[in-house]
């Protein structure tokens, strides 16, 4: 029920929807300078939102986490065999998708009705599960450099998380672009099998996409280009305001 | 009508979990009655676009669901509060109701004065800001509720919304119902006969994956006259209607 009083001039105040007022002054949280900008860049606060939450769904970020890393190992240790390659991306698309889907997710049910498909959903936390284990891996490599451990780790770092991240964040800007999240997985596809191919054909080496160190820079370059862009985004919106 | 069924058939395998439904429901409460088993959490999952039908014609809000861009615009105007939610437990209350109000496309400026109006219409005010480990399974209920009306939708449905809530809760949720069925369509899959007694204009009974009855609470009490089994008219109506589909499926 509504509860109402009337002030001095004799219009009724409801009580309620001050409370509210209140209430949602109260409670509601900023987004971080981040996750606005990633709202910018994706064009959608909520893809943004489940971007920036997708750390905090804890059990689905370590499996998908132990996944990517494993599956990273897996492909490094098998360099020589291309099918391994070819199965790896599949593999750690498998697992993230499992992690953050009906078996592992509480609330998969509730996230499949929503406005925001739950592909582009899952896509966005591809991305974040790359990017954050990239950069833990590259700070790892840095902080451990010319140590044994920094040999055990730049490989997997530069040959598996960083060209991942770049595959996944290239696909995730395709389908916010296209608005279809399937559009996006066939450009990220596409790109990665003809990266494959035309690396092999040029080097007459099938995992050249992935070992040759002339390609962790134009990797590196994507990650910073979408950097760039989400900065520049940034100073645009806040030019116009 | 903001939902139109016709002949809607679901297949698990060779089990027809929905079997030639066809419906028509407009504003108010809609009541989806029926035993374990009978059809109304897949029925309710096909008008939540989360499941889509084997065969037959679904329009939702004048929409089919079918194509994309209309599920989408669908999805921005539904509510939905599936049988077994889980719940993410590290959110807050708070939280948990912004981040599926941002995901139903909200626009971001009308967000918090929604997810507040929410979250007090279902009595969480005090509990804004817990995490969700750290409440009972009635308030996590209402957590639910709250999440599904928070982009005031025109379109609502509850999938066995009053488990979990204490008989003081669940008489301030069937007025909650009633209040949304005002300006909504609300349908409500239930096995407990009171709720829909209480708060439903319409009500479908459901066996077999079929709709064996569609008419008033009043007028499923009435099919009970003179039938001994259940201890309120409309559960002897509601007893009286399953076991005549029962022995027409027999017969």
């Amino acid at each position: 029920m509504s509860e109402s009083m009337t002030d001095g001039n004799g219009d009724g105040v409801d009580l309620d929807r001050v409370w509210v007022n209140v209430a949602a002054e109260v409670w509601s949280r900023s987004p971080g300078r981040l996750e606005r900008s990633a709202a910018r860049l994706l064009r959608s606060p909520g893809l943004a939102r489940a971007l920036f939450a997708t750390r905090s769904l804890l059990l689905p970020w370590l499996i998908s986490s132990v996944v990517v890393l494993g599956v990273g190992v897996v492909a490094e240790v098998s360099a020589g065999q291309p099918l391994v390659w070819l199965i790896a991306p599949v593999l750690a698309a498998v697992g993230m998708a499992y992690a953050y889907g009906p078996g592992v997710d509480p609330a998969w049910e509730l996230s499949c009705s929503m406005a925001i498909s739950d592909r582009l959903v899952l896509l966005t936390r591809a991305v974040a599960v790359f990017t954050v284990n990239a950069v833990f891996g590259l700070a790892a490599s840095v902080l451990t450099l010319g140590t044994r451990a920094s040999a055990d780790a730049a490989p997997v770092t530069f040959g598996w998380l960083v060209p991942m991240a770049a595959v996944c964040a290239l696909t995730l800007a395709v389908a916010v672009a296209a608005r279809s999240a399937s559009v996006g997985v066939g450009a990220g596809v596409a790109a990665w099998i003809i990266l494959v191919l035309t690396r092999s054909a040029v080097s007459q080496q099938f995992t050249a996409a992935v070992t040759d160190a002339n390609l962790y820079l134009p990797y590196l370059a994507v990650a910073a280009c979408c950097a760039a862009v989400v900065i520049i985004a940034t100073r645009t919106q806040k030019g116009l305001q | 009508m903001n939902i139109e069924l016709t002949d809607i058939t679901r297949k698990f395998g060779r089990n027809k979990a929905v079997d030639g439904v066809s419906l028509t429901v407009g504003p108010g409460v809609f009541g989806l009655l029926g035993p374990n088993g009978a059809g109304k959490t897949s029925l309710l999952r096909m008008l939540a676009t989360v499941l889509p039908p084997s065969s037959g014609t679904l329009r939702l809000l004048d929409r089919d669901p079918a194509s994309p861009s209309a599920c989408a615009q669908i999805r921005r105007r539904l509510g939905y509060l599936p049988q077994n939610l889980g719940y993410y437990q590290s959110f807050t209350v708070v939280e948990f109701v912004e981040y599926f109000a941002l995901l139903k496309e909200m626009p971001p400026n009308r967000v918090p004065k929604a997810v507040a109006a929410a979250v007090e219409r279902v009595d969480l005010g005090p509990k804004a800001k817990a995490r969700l480990r750290t409440l009972s399974g009635g308030m996590l209920r209402r957590v639910g509720i709250a999440q599904a009306i928070v982009n005031d939708p025109e379109l609502l449905l509850f999938d066995e919304p009053t488990a979990g809530l204490d008989p003081e809760q669940r008489v301030a949720f069937r007025t909650l119902m009633r209040d949304l069925g005002q300006t909504a369509t609300l349908v409500v899959s239930t096995h407990l006969v009171e709720d829909v007694g209480a708060a439903c204009s319409e009500v479908a009974l459901m066996a077999e994956g079929r709709v064996v009855f569609r008419g008033t609470p009043e007028e499923l009490t009435a099919q009970g006259e003179g039938h001994g089994v259940g201890d309120s008219p409309l559960e002897r109506g509601y007893s009286a209607v399953l076991t005549a589909s029962r022995k027409q499926v027999a017969a």
